[in-house]
């Protein structure tokens, strides 16, 4: 790229936040107006308001708690494949392709078929919290940090084929369950369909970890470059590492727990907005927040107008031949 | 200063790293340029990032007189600064933004660091991507971040090694500068006609420090042989130096 063209992505960029903030109420307007119910901007109004009792109850009880969820959801995917980029130091890294999803996966799936989620509403975000735990540490002990790209997708790759059994073991150990199987499936292809306000309460600590991940941002673009690096120059490592760790599981697991296996949006996203915004994490924060809301709405509406393609098939279209792309570019 | 004589720059006791390093002991005095050498896998960059702080040792290391442990990470950012040989970077940040990294132990101000930019002929490439660099000029962005720290004690893994000789010359008269005004510049490097013009010599070997000294007494070619096992003579060999 010429010293021009660079540049003038430079000036560019201070227009980027507002711009994805615009997109995403943009996304969320139409998606609480679209479905079987189409609903014109006065009658989404009366209906927000209470004016109108029909769509008022639409959209309270089924199309605002959806929204709600992919909001949620997409950001932190996004932001947890950020977090997990910058800890590894390498782009390749997100929560799905280390298979950090597939663990938050296996684990509700186990709590599911167990019965452990009837006993509370909090079981089942623990169980997949737990398992994105495990998965996470399997992944430290297969690929030590600043591993080759190579090394640490081949790592995810066993990692997701260690997890995949489970699930496909509990699975096959009940093939006549088919209420409990059509609830396992949900986990593993990922959606946003019946989603309530329990889910959205559920999804709650996404928050938070969002709000923590902003003021290590300069502390993780001197990590990005190399952790002895980033420890001469006076940042504390273990103790960053050890927090960033622990806000990308809880983004990973609590995204999962809530909507599912959901892949490519901590690929996608953090990726895409790094070619625009350049590799800063303050930055990239914010952008990545939206960028990741607007993205699963966006799919997550594709999907729906396609005649309801569940939200993980779409993520996958996307982001599937965006990875193969990235691969190519990389050798 | 009480008639007390001024403490050691660096000072190293039976440091080890198992199957890397064998106990080592040294002291390089403050406004010394001290070069560092030995045969591949000998332990030199082992032993800088044991003198920087950066790998778990037995023995003790002390900057300035004062053990290591007890001075905070921040603080040792701005004691001394450590160049690694080489550096391998996923993200494209900019020249400038790595360059500036060397400031985040000063509360991430701008001190220095376009005067680091210009000193290592970086003004232009400023705002372009570590990633497109060459491998000499990264060596250059390490080298001008070490700088913009303003890092009393300087160590550097052979910096000289992807450099031209031009660039090579620059970093030497840098380093001279800085012991000038009282710094300590520790550099590791292959070239031992260019280790015999700096102040000390340190020579590693199989993990194990062979001799350390003023480098005519280190240096010597019975030494040589033995350590590196090459013959050594001095003769009119080609002599670069900056118009």
């Amino acid at each position: 790229m010429t010293a021009t063209g660079r540049e003038a992505t430079h000036a560019g960029r201070r227009g980027l936040l507002p711009l994805l903030g615009l997109l995403v109420v943009i996304l969320a307007g139409l998606s609480l107006a679209f479905g079987e119910v189409a609903m014109g901007p006065a009658r989404l109004w009366a209906g927000l308001t209470g004016a109108d009792e029909m769509a008022s109850i639409v959209l309270w009880q089924i199309r605002l708690p959806r929204v709600i969820v992919a909001l949620l959801v997409g950001a932190a995917l996004s932001t947890g494949g950020l977090v997990m980029q910058a800890y590894f130091r390498n782009s390749l890294a997100s929560p799905d392709l280390l298979g950090v999803s597939s663990g938050a996966a296996a684990g509700a799936v186990v709590a599911i078929s167990a019965g452990w989620t009837v006993v509370a509403l909090w079981v089942l975000p623990l169980a997949a919290a737990a398992g994105a735990a495990v998965a996470t540490l399997g992944v430290l002990a297969l690929a030590r940090r600043g591993a080759s790209g190579e090394r640490l997708l081949l790592a995810g790759v066993a990692l997701n084929a260690l997890l995949g059994a489970v699930t496909s073991y509990v699975l096959s150990t009940g093939v006549v369950l088919y209420e409990r199987n059509a609830q396992l499936l949900f986990w593993l292809l990922g959606g946003l369909e019946d989603r309530t306000w329990l889910h959205v309460w559920a999804a709650l600590p996404i928050v938070a970890a969002l709000a923590l991940v902003w003021p290590l941002g300069r502390r993780m673009d001197l990590l990005s470059l190399g952790e002895r690096e980033a420890s001469s120059l006076g940042v504390e490592v273990r103790g960053l590492r050890r927090r960033m760790l622990v806000l990308a599981t809880v983004l990973a697991a609590t995204a999962t727990a809530v909507a599912g296996i959901v892949g490519f949006v901590g690929l996608v996203v953090p990726h895409g907005l790094r070619l625009v915004a350049g590799p800063e994490h303050r930055r990239l924060t914010p952008l990545c927040i939206l960028g990741g809301a607007a993205f699963v709405l966006a799919c997550d509406l594709a999907g729906r107008v396609a005649g309801g393609l569940r939200l993980g098939i779409v993520t996958a279209l996307i982001g599937g031949p965006f990875f193969l792309w990235l691969l190519r570019r990389r050798t | 200063m009480n008639g007390q004589p001024l403490a050691n720059a660096l000072s190293i006791r039976r440091a080890s790293v198992p199957g890397r390093l064998r106990p080592v002991s040294l002291d390089v005095a403050p406004g010394r340029l001290v070069g560092l050498v030995g045969p591949n896998g000998s332990g030199k960059s082992t032993l800088l990032s044991v003198a920087a702080g950066l790998l778990p040792t037995a023995g003790e290391v002390r900057w300035a007189g004062r053990p290591l442990a007890d001075i905070a990470v921040p603080e040792r950012a701005r004691q001394l600064a450590w160049v690694p040989q080489e550096a391998r970077w996923e993200f494209g940040f900019t020249v400038r933004a790595v360059v500036q990294q060397g400031r985040y132990a000063h509360g991430d101000d701008e001190a220095g660091v376009d005067a680091a930019l210009e000193r290592f002929d970086l003004g232009a490439l400023a705002r372009r991507p570590v990633t497109e660099l060459s491998g000499g000029e990264r060596q250059r962005v390490l080298l001008a971040r070490a700088l913009a720290t303003a890092a009393p004690i300087q160590l550097w893994d052979e910096p000289l090694a992807p450099l031209d000789p031009r660039h090579g010359l620059q970093v030497l008269g840098l380093a001279r500068e800085l012991t000038r005004a009282g710094g300590t510049v520790i550099l590791s490097l292959h070239d031992l006609g260019v280790a015999r013009g700096l102040d000390e010599v340190l020579v590693l070997a199989d993990g194990e420090l062979k001799a350390a000294g003023a480098p005519a007494e280190v240096l010597t070619p019975a030494r040589l042989l033995e350590v590196f096992g090459v013959r050594a003579s001095t003769g009119p060999g080609l002599i670069l130096e900056l118009p």
